[in-house]
């Protein structure tokens, strides 16, 4: 089975309640999900013998989703319940908030990849009015019944950067197109695709840049590794390509030769093409970065600020 | 348990050549190896390991987390080649897949510059309601001030006018939300006056 929007609700069915009466026990277990705005027994709907379906209808969409998940197949007074989703029991208006909740969800997603959200955050973040009422959708780790995945960051850009190379070069973005989507502006958020580059100019429609997420710590994301094979074998791969660097600074030629190499050279940063650009971009910053350490100090007693610098800069890198 | 899962795609998801009638390579990332689902003890069949690994990609589709790896596995290209095929329940799939990852902004802008409005506006007449009510989703999430002119021509309207009028809730009230908010109303207003001359249109899916 395939999830999409159209088929999760902020309705749930719920089969198999035994005819006890026991609705106000059923709502109470449900309400342990999140907030719940109505609820009735529906007695038209076909039923096994003694059993009942109620239609319980969540607050918001991420309670319902936990809800299923967490109740589907459950026993309950000694019935099997089956829980599922009922969109059909939506309003017009209700399917539209849903939709328009989904596209701010993609545009808060794809626009901001590089930060956790915590539930604390959604205050001091955006200024903008429209999520204002939208529950941080990744912070609730049951993002969905099929794929079993734990969302609970965002992880696919190279957070390291955004720390150190930041203010600098942004040239090199897609920075937004003209909005496209008069009619939301969660669209003119636009998405970024590299470094989340905040040039405030850019922003139409008084959409503030979420410039102070910027500056929010960046949260471990080991769990998103996890995620991503193939980042994590890049930079398992670069790992390797560095510590093999290493083995050859003692007895390797400098690249350099002009300069006088004076005890153990400097590990060669490995120029990998990590393949993917938003990688490279990062990668070609802290480069540069690192060069410009190496530069600004005298090449004796450049091995240690530069390893020093060095390491919080691995550290970092290790978050991704 | 998680990394098990992505690994299990990866080695599922591998590319092929397939020659095809008009002896043209045309490369298709899709299962082969049957026997590496592993989790069944029973045999399946291609098409159902098919239908399993296109169910899965869909609904990883829905996180967009996923995105970017999605698009090195070029399975966006994948949904849009099945959206042609004759089996109902990959297109289904490929349409949900679809429908929840067009709305990322690149992946939009590939879709559109894949053609893929076409064969998507093919799916509002299918006979399998999911694919349908996909569909008619993904034509509003694809519309932008460029791709309006395609995601709503006349045709499209006329049959979110008919759609509209279904006893099917979830497919009213989407099209009426396409009609109300992506199209104008000379629109909908010439829509409506060609289906009140014409009978022949695009017909309701089977519930």
């Amino acid at each position: 089975q395939v999830y999409t929007i159209n088929l999760e609700s902020r309705y749930l069915l719920i089969q198999g309640v035994p005819a006890l009466g026991v609705m106000k026990e059923l709502v109470e277990q449900f309400a342990l999900y999140g907030a719940i705005e109505e609820y009735h027994a529906l007695d038209e709907y076909p039923a096994e013998q003694f059993t009942e379906v109620y239609l319980i209808k969540f607050k918001k969409l991420q309670c319902a989703r936990v809800a299923k998940k967490k109740m589907d197949e459950r026993s309950f007074f000694g019935s099997l319940l089956h829980v599922c989703y009922a969109p059909e029991f939506e309003t017009v208006q209700e399917t539209r908030e849903k939709l328009q909740d989904r596209r701010k969800y993609i545009a808060k997603a794809t626009n901001q990849r590089d930060c956790f959200v915590l539930k604390k955050v959604e205050g001091p973040r955006k200024t903008a009015s429209k999520n204002s009422e939208h529950d941080c959708p990744w912070s609730t780790s049951e993002s969905h019944v099929a794929s079993n995945w734990d969302p609970s960051c965002c992880t696919s850009s190279p957070g390291v950067s955004h720390n150190t190379a930041y203010p600098a070069g942004n040239q090199n973005q897609s920075l937004l197109t003209s909005p496209h989507y008069g009619n939301n502006c969660a669209e003119i958020a636009g998405y970024f695709g590299q470094n989340t580059s905040l040039t405030p100019g850019v922003h139409p429609g008084g959409h503030t840049p979420p410039a102070s997420l910027m500056q929010q710590r960046m949260v471990p994301a080991y769990n998103g590794i996890d995620r991503f094979m193939p980042r994590t074998t890049h930079l398992q791969e670069r790992k390797r390509k560095r510590e093999e660097g290493n083995k050859f600074s003692l007895i390797g030629t400098s690249e350099d030769s002009t300069e006088v190499v004076v005890g153990p050279q400097l590990p060669e940063i490995p120029k990998v093409d990590m393949d993917d650009e938003s990688l490279n971009t990062s990668a070609t910053l802290i480069r540069n970065k690192l060069k410009e350490v190496a530069d600004s100090v005298s090449t004796t007693s450049v091995e240690k600020p530069e390893s020093s610098s060095a390491k919080p800069l691995v550290k970092q890198r290790r978050r991704i | 348990m998680e990394l098990g899962r992505l690994e299990y795609l990866q080695a599922l998801v591998t590319e092929f050549q397939v020659t095809d009638s008009t002896g043209n390579k045309r490369r298709c990332s899709l299962a082969l190896s049957v026997s590496s689902v592993s989790s069944h003890t029973r045999l399946f069949s291609l098409a159902e390991a098919k239908e399993q690994v296109l169910a899965n990609l869909a609904n990883f589709a829905y996180d967009p987390s996923n995105y970017e790896y999605l698009r090195q596995l070029q399975v966006l290209d994948l949904f849009l080649d099945m959206l042609t095929e004759d089996n109902e329940t990959l297109v289904e799939f490929a349409m949900g897949g679809l429908c929840n990852l067009c709305l990322d902004k690149t992946n939009k802008e590939y879709i559109l510059a894949a053609n893929g409005v076409d064969p998507i506006i093919n799916c509002l007449s299918s006979s399998n309601e999911e694919t349908v009510v996909s569909a008619v989703t993904t034509l509003m999430f694809l519309t932008t001030p460029r791709s309006r002119a395609q995601t709503t021509a006349l045709p499209v309207v006329e049959c979110m006018l008919r759609f509209s009028l279904s006893a099917n809730t979830r497919l009213s009230n989407l099209a009426s939300i396409f009609l109300q908010d992506y199209c104008s109303p000379p629109q909908v207003e010439e829509a409506r006056n060609l289906s009140r001359h014409t009978a022949v249109g695009i017909p309701l899916p089977k519930d």
